[in-house]
């Protein structure tokens, strides 16, 4: 709002016109999060009544919020799934995280400073499967798993979760910036081997990478649903936290009745938002983690949203 | 320091014939130096992508076993002709290109529109807007989902209004009227994706050096004369990428349709995209050589597009700096 500043004279009609319609864009995008983020605080009664006035402000309370997630932690045969799915979420994502960190910074190094012959095939793969939306191979990935009789386990779905091209990509661009070629010959002629140069060289200028695979990997594995919706779907305890709130949909009394007539539990719109909102705090939480080093890399991280 | 002695040390050394085998042995060590560092990733490449591509081409190949019939072998190219000839394999693929046809000139409009916006306010405001234009972008997929569910649900939406005002009082005939569905996914997927891609080409048009731009002013030229003659030809291969980018995820649409026929009490084609055709094939028909053919052929488009991609966009090739 630089603008005020600098006086009434200097706003021109085609400024104006700039400013209202950046602003009318940027309330359609708020105004729904707002009312959506207030659901998760309001009262069934409320939402039914429509009382709380604007989004439903006014109907806001803690004591909402308490009874919502007695509601959402109370679903399943025995409740606690919703914390089940969540720590279910947090060990592929973080486990899939910390695997794409482990092999893409090495893979990154050696496409970007060493000769090979295969170099520029492997480049071309990574790029190629970094561009292609992931859920093409879900399918081959199920056959696979299910050859190997590992459907409904939760280390398939890390293991491949570490594959993650992207991460590779900004590992290579990374090592290209960082790491000039004189400096990796001038170890070598110290004495020193390929790997060596890596692991004392490489890694020592890798914090800003690290953290830019791993936040990436993340939030990608984080909020990933056909992936595990194939794999652990068979399984009602070892599923992720996104595939569960397709659950707690569909056990919703809004949208099946007859399935929601023999829960104990009432998953209305209030208790649907507060799961929602819940699932989307250890993105928040990653990312407030990660912020210094995203705008720092921003231009590099920009290849792909 | 350190490079610059030894740069002096290696160039002072004498190039006589040994060098060329020693230059050899080095090059060895370096491939083998490399395939070393590069072995954790060749393996999760494999198992997460080459080996799921060969067994899927093996097992569209095969015929698949049936309660009179339960033996597994060789079947040609049966189950692709299952997938071809199977009544809603056209009509996935028209409904993803009815559905593209809207979303994406939508989607394109709004990128660069926002992006050029953004970009003719600096300072404070600029740089706040493209912040929250990147906020829905956090909401991906169900998250995004359940708050679209709020918005389309009129019993409690925020635009209630609006829903009552053409006619609409359930969830069900909000997502289920005929034609509708293209322009829900088209406002769903707008919502979530447009933020970041604004980042991409955004980061674009930051990169046009300012001597550009003072030269079009000294030529006289204004605000829109700028973005349409100047910004817009030079940005012009970020917004090949996002399109490209943008078309090939249409392909993969799946969560949306799947979860809107859930909330609209199955009124909805439970098949509507490609994606959940081949999800059918493999879950609810048992048909693994089918749902493997179908991905197969979902896996051509998008590597076709995946290719067009990596080519065009100058990705690969700027390797030697």
């Amino acid at each position: 709002m630089a603008a005020h500043t600098r006086g009434i004279e200097s706003w021109s009609p085609g400024r104006l016109a700039r400013v209202v319609s950046m602003l009318f864009v940027a309330a359609i995008f708020l105004v729904p999060i707002a009312g959506f983020v207030a659901m998760a605080f309001r009262s069934n009664d409320g939402v039914e009544n429509g009382s709380g006035g604007f989004l439903g402000l006014g109907d806001i309370a803690w004591s909402n919020v308490r009874y919502s997630w007695s509601q959402v932690n109370g679903f399943g045969p025995d409740g606690g799934l919703f914390t089940r799915w969540m720590t279910n979420s947090l060990i592929v994502a973080a486990g899939g995280a910390i695997l794409a960190v482990v092999a893409a910074l090495p893979a990154g190094y050696a496409m970007a400073r060493l000769r090979f012959r295969a170099r520029r095939a492997v480049l071309l793969i990574t790029l190629v499967t970094m561009v292609m939306p992931n859920t093409v191979l879900v399918i081959p990935l199920f056959l696979e798993v299910n050859a190997v009789g590992a459907v409904g386990q939760l280390w398939p779905v890390a293991l491949i979760m570490g594959f993650f091209p992207f991460g590779v990509y900004l590992s290579y661009i990374h090592y290209l910036i960082t790491m000039p070629k004189e400096l990796v010959e001038a170890a070598r002629l110290d004495g020193l081997g390929e790997v060596s140069v890596f692991w004392w060289i490489g890694l020592r200028i890798s914090k800003q990478v690290v953290v830019l695979v791993a936040f990436f990997a993340f939030v990608a594995n984080w909020t990933n649903f056909f992936l595990p919706l194939a794999l652990l779907s068979s399984n009602q305890r070892n599923q992720t936290v996104s595939i569960g709130l397709q659950q707690l949909i569909g056990a919703s009394p809004l949208f099946n009745p007859t399935v929601a007539a023999g829960l104990d539990v009432k998953l209305y719109m209030p208790q649907l938002a507060l799961a929602t909102f819940i699932s989307m705090l250890p993105l928040l939480a990653v990312f407030l983690g990660a912020q210094r080093f995203l705008i720092r890399g921003e231009t590099v991280g920009a290849v792909k949203g | 320091m350190t490079t610059a002695t030894v740069d002096k040390r290696s160039t002072s050394v004498p190039v006589p014939k040994p060098q060329r085998s020693r230059a050899k042995a080095s090059r060895s060590s370096e491939t083998r130096g490399a395939w070393l560092l590069l072995s954790p990733y060749v393996v999760l490449l494999l198992i997460g992508g080459i080996v799921p591509v060969g067994y899927a081409i093996k097992t569209a190949l095969e015929k698949p076993p049936t309660p009179l019939d339960p033996s597994t072998g060789f079947g040609g190219v049966a189950s692709f002709k299952t997938v071809f000839t199977d009544y809603r394999f056209v009509d996935t693929f028209q409904n993803v290109l009815a559905t593209l046809v809207i979303w994406l000139p939508i989607m394109m409009v709004g990128i660069v529109g926002l992006a050029l916006l953004i970009h003719a306010s600096p300072g404070r405001f600029g740089s706040a807007m493209r912040f929250v234009y990147y906020i829905p972008g956090a909401l991906a997929g169900i998250a995004n989902f359940v708050l679209w569910v709020y918005l389309l649900n009129p019993g409690q939406s925020p635009i209630e209004g609006f829903w009552h005002a053409i006619g609409v009082d359930t969830i069900k005939q909000a997502v289920a009227a005929p034609g509708q569905l293209p322009f829900i996914l088209t406002a769903m997927m707008f919502f979530q994706g447009v933020g970041s891609w604004i980042v991409v080409v955004n980061g674009g048009l930051n990169g046009i050096p300012d001597d550009i731009f003072e030269a079009a002013a000294l030529d006289g030229a204004n605000a829109w004369q700028l973005a349409w003659h100047v910004k817009l030809p030079i940005i012009r291969p970020w917004i090949g990428y996002a399109a490209l980018m943008n078309l090939a995820y249409g392909f993969q649409l799946f969560l949306e349709p799947q979860l809107l026929d859930q909330v609209a009490s199955n009124a909805l084609p439970d098949q509507w995209t490609p994606t959940q055709l081949g999800y059918a094939f493999a879950f609810s028909n048992y048909n693994f050589p089918a749902a493997a053919a179908m991905s197969l052929i979902l896996l051509v488009i998008t590597l076709g597009i995946g290719l067009l991609i990596v080519f065009r966009s100058g990705l690969f090739g700027e390797e030697d700096n």
